[in-house]
């Protein structure tokens, strides 16, 4: 079914040559009344067949960003092209894409299989056509024994598939999902992220996904673009965000990470708060070191390496305890406060309560260098 | 809440609300048993003056003229107030903050709180004017039909702008998103999505319609007399006659029917609404 598409369907670019399902935006802004800039001069390139998660904090855009692809907004300058296809004067309801909303936005006077029958209704699918791919999207996810059900009789999670297969039912080129996880309890919202990484997989289709939840980025994404203030601050792959972000804002927004501010000094160390650390990269114009909390080693006392580079003895101010591992707020001798995370696989010789002294290790490797 | 009254305070609440309740009902009951009188000269209580209705060629007629003024200007005041509530309700959630945000439901409710005097002299200076000027517009059934009509569309309105408001405002993106343009959006989707609204706002019309008697006064022509004013000139004529304790009986009868329904509608509308977000 991944192949299946629709004749009035438009699966070229005009010029043949953008793949169906790729998205480019080029320099686009959208201003709101009172002169809030929501988007600001965004060019992005989003590649077919890709999970893509646009991640900020709220009004940092993203939604905007994404109504804009859908064309419920139109934006101010710049143009949107959805597999090659400018999309310049189309409106919401020839575009080759459907959203899942926030609120799942289920039309309430229709059943569930009339819901996700909606939009093959509105473009003509004749009724034979209609009823067996509403069956099998059904069927797909688990929602056949609800079809008859209305959306009022369904939980949340039930909600967010019917709502999930209204879209996907349609074969569009690009699904849009604007935080829809965000009103489950997190149980569910955990099955359903490795459920909508499967399906995207599964039916090969380009989504785009909102969210302001960094692990729900981390879990599902192939490429995350990170934003903030209508501005894209960095795009990438979900590893190369989380290891190597570029600016303090990515660094703290994705993950949990200690950032000192330092000055350079001969020889590749950096002079921080801390005291000094050695670093492995050339120092350039950077100021900022950056370390996330599980890559800082912790030893007992007695048994602290000697002769390696940066490490600092300390005293344990709380430990908490997160079941697989146990984050740690370490003080040291200078009021400096750091935080290192230990997996909680080798139980009792290896964690330490509050008030007990250990020491931290942050090998150089592990330490990158943000500008600013 | 009234868990928390003391045992005095509610006593004190009940014996206060009785008498509203009685003055709001008593009346009402009591043109009912006096409809129910004996007929001139007899002694047993009975359907006489129900009876006398039907034989009373002035009654059937002005009942006749009623309810073709109330059908037809019901359903003319739905369809325009229907497209009102709507209009307005998307130009609501367009208009973000201040004068422009609340012109909405000024425009709605300034009709409906203009008392009805007013309404009606303006009413009837207008078709004067008018008539002059074209020849049209004689004072008769159709001049109160239009006069019925412009009373009725706002409060359609209203019931139809509250509907919408209550509804989730991606359910329309969402039609679109789903290759609705914007007539098939609006036809399966607001027109389904609000029926019961407008159901309901035909019923208020038609009881707004049945049950006017000041503006309908003042736009009547000749042989124009609907069942409130030949109820007023009969009571001003001869007094309150069992007739037309029977004749109110059935009015109250009518409406209490149409409450009913009205009722029964909008808690259908309660079944259709689908809470936002959550379990």
């Amino acid at each position: 079914m991944t192949e299946a598409t629709l004749p009035i369907r438009n699966t070229q670019g005009p010029d043949g040559a953008a793949p169906r399902g790729a998205i480019r935006l080029e320099g686009i802004s959208r201003v709101f009344g009172g002169g809030i800039v929501a988007v600001d001069q965004i060019d992005l390139d989003i590649r077919a067949g890709e999970f893509f998660t646009l991640l900020g904090p709220s009004g940092c855009g993203k939604t905007t960003l994404l109504r804009m692809i859908a064309g419920f907004e139109t934006p101010d300058t710049g143009r949107i092209l959805i597999s090659g296809r400018e999309m310049q004067n189309v409106p919401p309801h020839k575009r080759a894409v459907n959203t899942v909303f926030q609120s799942y936005a289920l039309f309430p006077h229709l059943s569930v299989a009339e819901n996700i029958g909606f939009g093959l209704r509105m473009r003509g699918v004749a009724k034979a056509e209609r009823l067996a791919r509403t069956e099998q999207i059904m069927a797909l996810l688990q929602i056949d024994a609800f079809a008859r059900r209305n959306p009022a009789q369904l939980s949340g999670g039930q909600r967010q598939r019917v709502a999930l297969a209204r879209a996907l039912v349609n074969e569009p080129e690009v699904v849009l999902l604007d935080e829809p996880l965000s009103a489950l309890d997190a149980k569910l919202r955990a099955e359903l992220q490795v459920e909508l990484m499967r399906m995207q997989k599964r039916l090969g289709m380009t989504f785009i996904f909102v969210t302001h939840d960094q692990h729900e980025a981390l879990v599902m994404s192939d490429r995350i673009a990170v934003m903030e203030r209508g501005r894209m601050l960095q795009v990438g792959p979900v590893l190369d965000v989380y290891e190597q972000p570029r600016s303090v804002f990515v660094a703290e927004f994705l993950g949990l990470s200690n950032i000192w501010k330092f000055t350079p000094r001969p020889g590749n160390v950096a002079e921080t708060a801390l005291g000094a650390l050695a670093i492995n990269t050339r120092i350039d114009t950077q100021r900022t070191a950056m370390i996330r909390p599980e890559k800082i080693w912790l030893y007992p006392e007695a048994d602290a390496p000697r002769d390696r580079p940066n490490t600092f003895p300390g005293v344990v101010r709380e430990a908490i305890y997160m079941g697989a591992s146990t984050q740690y707020n370490v003080e040291l001798p200078g009021g400096a406060i750091v935080l290192a995370l230990d997996t909680n696989n080798q139980a009792a010789e290896r964690s330490w309560g509050p008030g007990e002294r250990v020491v931290l290790e942050l090998k150089p490797g592990n330490i990158m260098l943000i500008d600013g | 809440m009234s868990q928390h009254l003391t045992p005095p305070i509610r006593r004190a609440l009940l014996l206060t609300s009785l008498p509203v309740y009685i003055l709001l009902y008593a009346p009402l009951a009591l043109i009912a048993v006096f409809s129910f009188a004996p007929a001139p000269g007899g002694t047993a209580a009975g359907l006489h003056w129900y009876d006398a209705l039907l034989h009373a060629p002035n009654v059937l007629a002005a009942l006749r003229r009623s309810l073709t003024l109330a059908l037809g200007s019901s359903i003319l005041g739905t369809v325009l107030g229907t497209l009102m509530g709507f209009g307005l309700s998307r130009f609501r959630s367009r208009a973000r903050s201040g004068f422009a945000a609340a012109l909405p439901s000024l425009i709605i409710y300034t009709p409906i709180i203009m008392p009805s005097l007013v309404f009606g002299i303006s009413e009837l200076i207008f078709f004067n004017l008018m008539h002059n000027a074209t020849g049209l517009f004689a004072a008769g059934l159709l001049t109160m039909g239009i006069a019925h009509v412009t009373f009725q569309a706002p409060y359609v309105a209203l019931v139809v702008f509250a509907r919408m408001a209550g509804l989730d405002p991606n359910l329309f993106e969402a039609s679109h998103d789903l290759y609705a343009n914007g007539r098939q959006s609006f036809l399966h989707l607001t027109v389904p999505v609000i029926r019961p609204a407008i159901i309901g706002g035909f019923l208020l019309a038609f009881t707004l319609s049945i049950d006017d008697f000041t503006i309908s006064y003042f736009t009547a022509g000749p042989g124009s007399t609907t069942l409130p004013i030949y109820i007023y000139s009969a009571v001003a004529r001869k007094g309150i006659s069992p007739d037309i304790n029977a004749l109110a009986t059935l009015m109250i009868a009518t409406v209490i029917g149409i409450g009913l329904l009205q009722y029964g509608f909008t808690r259908q509308k309660d079944r259709l609404a689908v809470p936002r977000t959550g379990d």
